[in-house]
């Protein structure tokens, strides 16, 4: 059955950086939520409902969203918690507006992993009888998936290192990610090690943001919007726990969540002209640009160069990422890749797919279809 | 552009938080049985009606949920399938002789030295109880022999519970907001709230954006340190973390001038006499600490009825 | 507009204050196999789903779906989890029932659990406060639950008594709940006569602290049939919140459940609640606060609710029983309550309850929420 059509109406972001020193969570939320209006001739009178993510672990806090609903401008609406990245917030506010019950919905994404530990954020996600004591986490799990990698598909981590730093000056171009020194691929390759084969800047940075995304049913995006973006097709996919047990080589949950995805927008990953993909490392990105069709297995570099679909403009998740709003930047990133092109060179690109991932080695993968 | 909070913070250094918790988890059957064991040096795995053995044992299939038919013994040997090192510790699957899965743990060897194929054998450590550790981790054995899966006649009563903890620490910001409201508190021992919108009365403690209009809020504005009891109930129980003897009172106190509540206590000589004394509506003081203040809501040591 | 979603399958844990015997992910399992088996249906028969629990510090796992898939032989399904404190169930509920709604499944698995046992309850529910502002003062949540009260109880009569009475009834109406773990029966003088904890709290005003799972089958109309001729339809369903510090907060009428009934029984077409519902399942983390949902919920007007309860009319002959499966008294599972109360309506609406059915059971009211009582919602279901 088609999905039939939720727009993207609006989007806000902080800027990304390592630590916002000087800004609370409540901060950088009523920031995001309070811009995302601008321009739209809606208010947050109009929104029905609030979904958001974020992390009572990273946050420090239980039910966070709890503590947050002002921010969020939710008081006396509607509003739910996903404990997952943004990309299933939003999941969730299509879903809501496709059901009837409601138009205009505001999803909200937002980290601060600067004020806590992020391995233990990680770790704590592995069961703690045989994984969690043996220190398995999420540095161990893409160090594994790199030298399969690596073994498998004769690249090299110079090759790794190459596409790291180009998507750090893609980011910093874009001036949304706050970068003191622009890394190059010897930089990347001489960084202390994260978990051989890579090193830490191989490995997604964790930074401080939030993000805001206003999606709205068909004819009030058409009416509130120049140009809007609708979400034409969604999937979603968890592996098994064990990363152990999970097909090596290969991220099979973010290409069942593709092929669903794709099957709702009546198009495949060959029609797109852009994709914003998550990864946890270089591998994963890598893993995920194949796992979307976009390139066979151990061909993903290539789909980088290629330029058939461009990937990652905004730089992904390996210079930014806002654990548990990334997916949700991405949604943001290219619905404004798609509803203004005259913002971003590239011509004029009108299909996008948009992924998601959480969990331990991208245990979750979450694809969008966007289109204008 | 992009948002940003608007207004300037006070440089602090950011405020330290803990959550430090003790736990009792429950590994389950498999995982009790594998954990019980270890004292034999035994390595339990789990077999599925399909044949297919899995160590260490698990009460489910990682593949489709399913229940294994029964418990086994692994062998202590079996092949290196990957690795990777992280903080100086190699972690590899393994996958142990007979089994259909990979064993992720540590590699007792450098990584230079390791190679996927090579042979490999537990290395115990005998200090270590109900615990996977009890493995040391797996050491290179190139002439280890094959071993086999074998039954497992007897075995040890599951574990039912082992102790865990958790301790998390974080290095929360101020931010503009609480900044400025601590910095006053510290320097001037007042309470400075920001105006809602419209309206002179303060949100305490202050923000960018009033909770209910999402507008912006408006000036500062010092609040007393005299207010009334919006809610208090009487505390007359132990709980891990707690700081203050009971009985006393836990008060949500509105400030003079303020509208929002903040959270105190009260001290009591007994409960039924503070039943009568202290309710809603009752006026309170603050009693400040001696000494230094810190610039935390704990520079207020507790509140006071005042009375008549 | 939205299609229509049904309960057609359900199963909970015969809940315990601690089970040795399984894992959190075991505990979850046991529920997720007694709902497909009353639903007629195998995992694979499942699109999506749905899990919840209480924040991740009561039992030590973050993101633990992501342990609970293997559990429940979920591998490449759709999986979210959902949080909202006490709520939890109730809004990975909702979520499902928009994913079914929303037309992006057909069938889904909503699970819902805590296993309390494994931590420190109240201390990790202090975590819920601003570590700046209050986290110290902060005695769980039944500090402020019992402060709350204290608000009420002078202005709309929200007594002692009152409160006693429906601790008793609850407790009472638990013995019959085979799945409940606390069942003895208390006079409201032993409720009053209990130690105070956190005053006017009593410790007989307070629930168990319970290991707990409970799962639903959610399904669209077309597939229904295939588990159920008589599933348990959704009317109405909504969960709003309140900032928990804004300014002039009312700490009488609940205003977030308030909202929540109103926007249901538009749905639902209620317009009499009092005598439209045959059946009403609320979640009372203490006695005191069925009181505050008689009224938020238009059961009576605000300051009655003291009457309703003494009226005999709330207990399991009267003419709007509420929680006869106990309610919390008889188990807290905390996350997985909200799905508890969504089953013991719906088994009263499907006309099969176990052990205490309403005879002709048509409709019924659930209400669930969480938070510092700022987050609520509430269901009407019908057969």
């Amino acid at each position: 059955m088609a999905l039939s059509k939720v727009g993207v109406v609006a989007t806000a972001q902080t800027e990304f950086r390592p630590a916002w020193n000087n800004a609370q969570h409540i901060d950088l939320i009523s920031s995001v939520v309070t811009s995302v209006f601008k321009g739209s001739g809606l208010t947050i009178d109009d929104v029905d409902f609030i979904i958001d993510s974020g992390s009572d672990v990273l946050d420090g806090r239980s039910i966070s969203n709890c503590g947050f609903l002002g921010a969020l401008g939710a008081h006396h609406k509607e509003e739910a918690r996903v404990e997952e990245d943004g990309l299933w917030a939003a999941l969730y506010g299509v879903n809501k507006i496709r059901a009837g019950s409601s138009s205009v919905g505001l999803i909200v994404a937002y980290s601060k992993p600067s004020e806590s530990n992020v391995d233990l954020y990680w770790n704590a996600q592995v069961e703690p009888f045989y994984q969690r004591p043996v220190g398995f986490g999420q540095r161990a799990a893409n160090g594994i998936m790199a030298q399969r990698y690596l073994a498998d598909s004769g690249l090299s981590s110079r090759d790794l290192a190459d596409l790291v730093a180009d998507r750090w000056a893609a980011a910093a171009a874009s001036g949304k990610v706050s970068i003191d020194a622009l890394p190059d691929a010897d930089a990347v390759l001489a960084a202390k090690e994260g978990a051989a084969p890579l090193t830490e800047l191989m490995f997604a940075r964790p930074v401080d943001g939030a993000v805001a995304v206003l999606i709205a049913r068909e004819d009030i995006a058409r009416r509130v919007s120049r140009n809007p973006a609708f979400i034409t097709g969604m999937g979603t996919s968890m592996d098994t726990h064990s990363v152990a047990a999970r097909e090596a080589g290969r991220l099979s949950s973010a290409a069942t969540a593709a092929a669903m995805a794709y099957r709702n927008a009546g198009w495949t990953s060959a029609d797109a002209d852009i994709a914003e993909i998550s990864g946890s490392s270089v591998i994963g990105e890598l893993l995920a640009i194949e796992a979307l069709g976009l390139a066979a297995a151990g061909k993903g570099l290539s789909a980088t160069r290629d330029g058939k679909v461009a990937i990652n403009r905004s730089g992904g998740a390996l210079p930014a990422d806002p654990i548990m709003a990334t997916g949700l930047v991405r949604l943001a990133e290219a619905s404004r890749q798609l509803s203004q092109p005259e913002t971003s060179s590239g011509g004029a690109p009108s299909r996008a797919i948009v992924h998601g991932a959480g969990g331990v080695g991208m245990q979750n993968n979450c694809v969008f279809t966007l289109e204008v | 552009m992009f948002s940003a909070p608007d207004s300037y913070p006070i440089d602090l250094p950011t405020f330290h938080s803990e959550i430090n918790l003790p736990y009792t988890l429950t590994p389950g059957r498999a995982a009790g049985i594998f954990l019980a064991e270890v004292k034999n040096r035994r390595i339990v795995a789990s077999r599925f009606a399909s044949g297919q053995v899995v160590a260490p044992a698990q009460d489910f299939s990682s593949t489709n949920g399913e229940e294994p038919e029964a418990f086994v013994e692994a062998p202590q040997t079996g092949v290196l399938t990957a690795f990777t090192r992280v903080d100086g510790h190699v972690i590899g699957f393994i996958r142990l002789d007979g089994c259909d899965n990979d064993f992720a743990h540590r590699i007792l060897a450098e990584l230079d030295d390791i190679a996927i194929g090579q042979r490999v054998e537990a290395e115990w450590d005998d200090s270590v109880e109900q615990s996977v550790l009890a493995i040391k981790g797996f050491r290179i054995a190139p002439d280890a022999p094959v071993g086999t899966v074998k039954p497992l006649e007897t075995m040890e009563e599951p574990l039912g519970v082992i102790p865990y903890a958790m301790k998390l620490d974080y290095e929360h910001a101020y931010g503009p907001y609480y900044g400025r409201m601590f910095d006053e508190i510290r320097e001037n021992g007042r309470f400075m709230g920001v105006r809602s919108p419209g309206s002179d009365i303060a949100l305490l403690p202050p923000r960018e954006i009033d909770d209910v209009t999402h507008g912006r809020t408006g000036t500062w504005k010092a609040c007393a340190d005299t207010g009334t009891i919006r809610g208090c109930s009487i505390i007359n129980m132990e709980v891990y973390g707690q700081t203050r003897k009971v009985p006393y009172v836990y008060a949500e106190i509105v400030l003079d001038g303020a509208s929002t509540r903040m959270i105190h206590v009260i001290e009591i000589d007994s409960l039924e006499e503070a039943k009568e004394r202290i309710k809603p509506g009752t006026r309170v003081r603050a009693v400040w600490t001696q000494g230094e203040r810190q610039g935390r809501v704990s520079d207020i040591e507790r509140f006071e009825v005042i009375e008549g | 507009m939205g299609r229509h979603v049904g309960i057609v399958g359900v199963g909970q844990t015969h809940h315990a204050r601690r089970r040795t015997d399984v894992s959190q992910a075991g505990l979850v399992r046991e529920a997720v196999d007694r709902a497909l088996a009353d639903a007629k249906l195998s995992m694979e028969d499942i699109d999506t789903v749905v899990v919840a629990t209480g924040p991740v510090l009561f039992a030590a796992v973050n993101q633990p779906e992501k342990w609970v898939v293997d559990a429940i032989g979920a591998q490449g399904k759709s999986v979210v989890r959902l949080t909202s404190g006490g709520g939890a169930g109730f809004a990975g509920a909702l979520a499902g029932y928009y994913q079914v709604a929303g037309g992006f499944s057909e069938r889904t698995l909503v699970v819902a659990y805590d296993k309390l046992s494994e931590g420190q309850l109240q201390y990790s529910i202090s975590t819920l406060y601003d570590p700046f502002w209050g986290r110290e003062f902060a005695v769980g949540i039944m500090g402020f639950s019992a402060a709350y009260w204290r608000a009420r109880m002078d202005v709309l009569g929200h007594t002692e008594e009152a409160a006693a009475m429906v601790a008793a009834k609850n407790r009472k109406n638990a013995i019959a709940n085979p799945y409940a773990h606390v069942k003895k029966e208390v006079s409201v003088e032993d409720v009053l006569n209990s130690k105070p904890l956190c005053w006017p709290i009593k410790l007989l005003d307070v629930p168990p602290i319970s290991d707990g799972a409970a799962a639903i089958v959610l399904s669209s109309e077309k597939m229904a049939h295939h588990s159920t001729s008589r599933p348990a339809w959704i009317r109405g369903m909504a969960y709003c919140c309140e900032a928990d510090n804004a300014p002039e907060r009312s700490l009488m009428l609940s205003e977030p459940l308030a909202i929540a009934s109103r926007q249901v029984y538009r749905a639902a077409g209620i317009t009499n609640p009092r005598r439209q519902f045959d059946v009403v399942e609320v979640q009372e983390p203490y006695s005191c606060f069925e009181l505050n949902y008689y009224e938020s919920l238009g059961l009576c007007p605000p300051g009655q609710a003291a009457d309703l309860i003494a009226s005999g009319a709330t207990q399991l002959d009267g003419d709007i029983p509420v929680n006869p499966s106990g309610g919390c008294m008889g188990a807290n599972p905390i996350g997985a309550v909200g799905v508890i109360r969504l089953i013991e309506a719906a088994t009263q609406v499907m006309g099969r309850n176990e052990t205490h059915q309403i005879k002709d059971a048509k409709t019924a009211l659930v209400q669930s929420g969480g938070g510092w009582a700022n987050l609520r919602g509430c269901a009407v279901l019908s057969a």
